[in-house]
């Protein structure tokens, strides 16, 4: 890229999360990036933790009496949201992709929105039985 | 004249030497012109120093491009009354990811000399290009018809584009849509330029471009239908591989 | 102006089919850890018993390998939009290999040995 020497050019990776003046796509690519990044961090820490199930039945369930605790049901239900976000924008882009369904675009995504939060709703809803 | 708005305008400013700083002033403006109309009050009575381009003040030539309120728009088409209301702020700023040469002015010459590599043809048969409403082209239009295409060439889908945010080598909306434009002529080659890493995949799908076009290219669309066009080619040539091997 | 040219298709294709299958497994892999089970968590023992069927075994070790693959697949990309020197990609390229396959292969033991517990 021909920089002009001294001339404030690109704004970097800021410009992914900056708010003003963001439409519709916009937000769902940023969305996607932000889901995707916690849910590889949480994939490892996941594989990390299964670990435990070949040590047998006192090292898995003594995390699972843990995974009680308010805190780690409201991360839980984080993945569980950045998943249902992730992968329905993401099958939005995947159609997108090919073609289908760009003229309503923007539809889809407040469509994907709606159908993960619902869901995701539902699940706050069951794990909150969890608590007690 | 009460008709007339008072508004605060502030201009995201650039010399070099200087660096960036931001101007306030004030105008009085009717709130049915542009705010292209705006800039040009400011420098004519209250800043001489201040630089932009402008040229037709009608959509056709491109050249006022520039973030209004942080949305890229056309200055020249953006009125008053739809943006800000009497009293109200302004806030114009040169677009992104391309170098600023001074205030509003900003450098595309990596813009301009990336679509003369793809050398597309600018009049193309009416037929094959949408009417502006939807992304079909207008298969209604008689034969023989041939007219402009829609691409003014401004530089605002290149502005709004995430993946240019941080890849000074993304080819880019404009230039990925001529592409499309040119291969739907026929113009095989320049789909060698788009089927690379910096071509039509970095494109992540925010349909940023789309959004800000003032023309109705529709570059989000083109690019996606550039990919179909890119997948095609790569089987047809696998295929034919496996022709040549085994015929 | 550097262009990389045709490295990227399939990856890109990969990464979006991957997600798709991503999509369909992790429904199910939901629905089994969080809804089915009575408190929501599955305890040791459940896991043991669900791991006794065979499909199950076969459907997480495919669904580790989608998912690790379509998360790196996204990582790289993120890298590529800072348009790394080719040098670089090589070894970051090498490092996401590595990952994934010691993520693959601890993941397929892992499956095992709990498939194995009687």
């Amino acid at each position: 890229m021909d920089n002009l020497p001294g001339s404030p050019a690109r704004r970097g990776w800021l410009q992914w999360i900056d708010p003003r003046g963001k439409q519709g796509g916009g937000w769902g690519f940023l969305i996607n990036r932000l889901a995707g990044l916690g849910l590889t961090f949480y994939l490892f820490l996941h594989l990390m933790v299964l670990g435990k199930l070949a040590n047998g039945p006192e090292s898995y369930d003594g995390f699972v009496k843990l995974a009680h605790h308010p805190v780690v049901v409201a991360g839980e239900v984080l993945v569980v949201l950045a998943v249902l976000l992730h992968g329905f924008n993401g099958i939005r882009i995947l159609l997108t992709s090919f073609g289908i369904g760009v003229a309503r675009q923007r539809l889809w995504l407040v469509l994907a929105g709606v159908l993960a939060l619902g869901i995701g709703l539902f699940f706050i809803l069951r794990m909150a039985g969890v608590l007690s | 004249m009460n008709d007339l708005w008072k508004l605060t305008v502030q201009i995201k400013r650039y010399k070099p030497g200087r660096g960036q700083w931001t101007s306030t002033y004030n105008i009085q403006i009717h709130p049915d012109e542009y705010v292209l109309d705006a800039v040009e009050q400011i420098w004519a009575y209250q800043d001489r120093s201040l630089v932009y381009r402008h040229l037709c003040h009608h959509s056709t030539c491109g050249a006022c491009g520039m973030r209004v309120n942080h949305r890229e728009k056309l200055a020249c088409i953006t009125r008053i009354r739809d943006i800000t209301r009497a009293g109200g702020t302004i806030l114009i700023e040169p677009l992104r990811n391309m170098p600023v040469i001074s205030d509003l002015a900003v450098d595309m010459g990596q813009f301009f000399r990336l679509l003369d590599e793809i050398d597309y043809d600018q009049v193309q048969p009416a037929g094959s290009l949408p009417t502006g409403k939807g992304i079909r082209p207008d298969k209604k239009q008689p034969d023989g018809i041939e007219r402009l295409v829609d691409c003014l060439e401004c530089g605002l889908c290149v502005s709004a584009c995430p993946a240019g945010a941080t890849s000074g080598e993304y080819m880019g909306p404009a230039a990925l849509a001529a592409i499309q434009l040119s291969s739907s002529s026929g113009y095989a080659d320049m789909l060698d330029l788009a089927d690379s890493e910096d071509g039509a995949w970095r494109c992540h799908s925010a349909f940023a471009c789309t959004d800000v076009c003032p023309s109705n290219v529709e570059p989000g669309w083109r690019i996606m239908d550039l990919r179909k066009k890119l997948i095609a080619r790569q089987l047809s040539v696998m295929v034919k591989k496996n022709e040549v091997t085994h015929g | 102006m550097n262009r990389r040219k045709q490295e990227n298709t399939w990856i890109w294709f990969i990464k979006q089919a991957s997600g798709g299958l991503v999509f369909l497994v992790i429904l199910v892999h939901l629905v089994v850890n969080h809804l089915v089970a009575a408190g929501g968590l599955l305890t040791y023992s459940d896991v043991i018993r669900y791991f006794s069927h065979p499909w199950v075994v076969v459907m997480e070790i495919f669904f580790l390998i989608v998912v690790v693959g379509h998360s790196l697949l996204g990582l790289r990309s993120i890298l590529l939009d800072f348009n790394p020197t080719a040098a670089f990609l090589r070894v970051t390229d090498f490092v996401f290999v590595i990952l994934g396959s010691a993520a693959v292969l601890y993941g397929v033991w892992l499956a095992l040995t709990i498939a194995s517990v009687v």
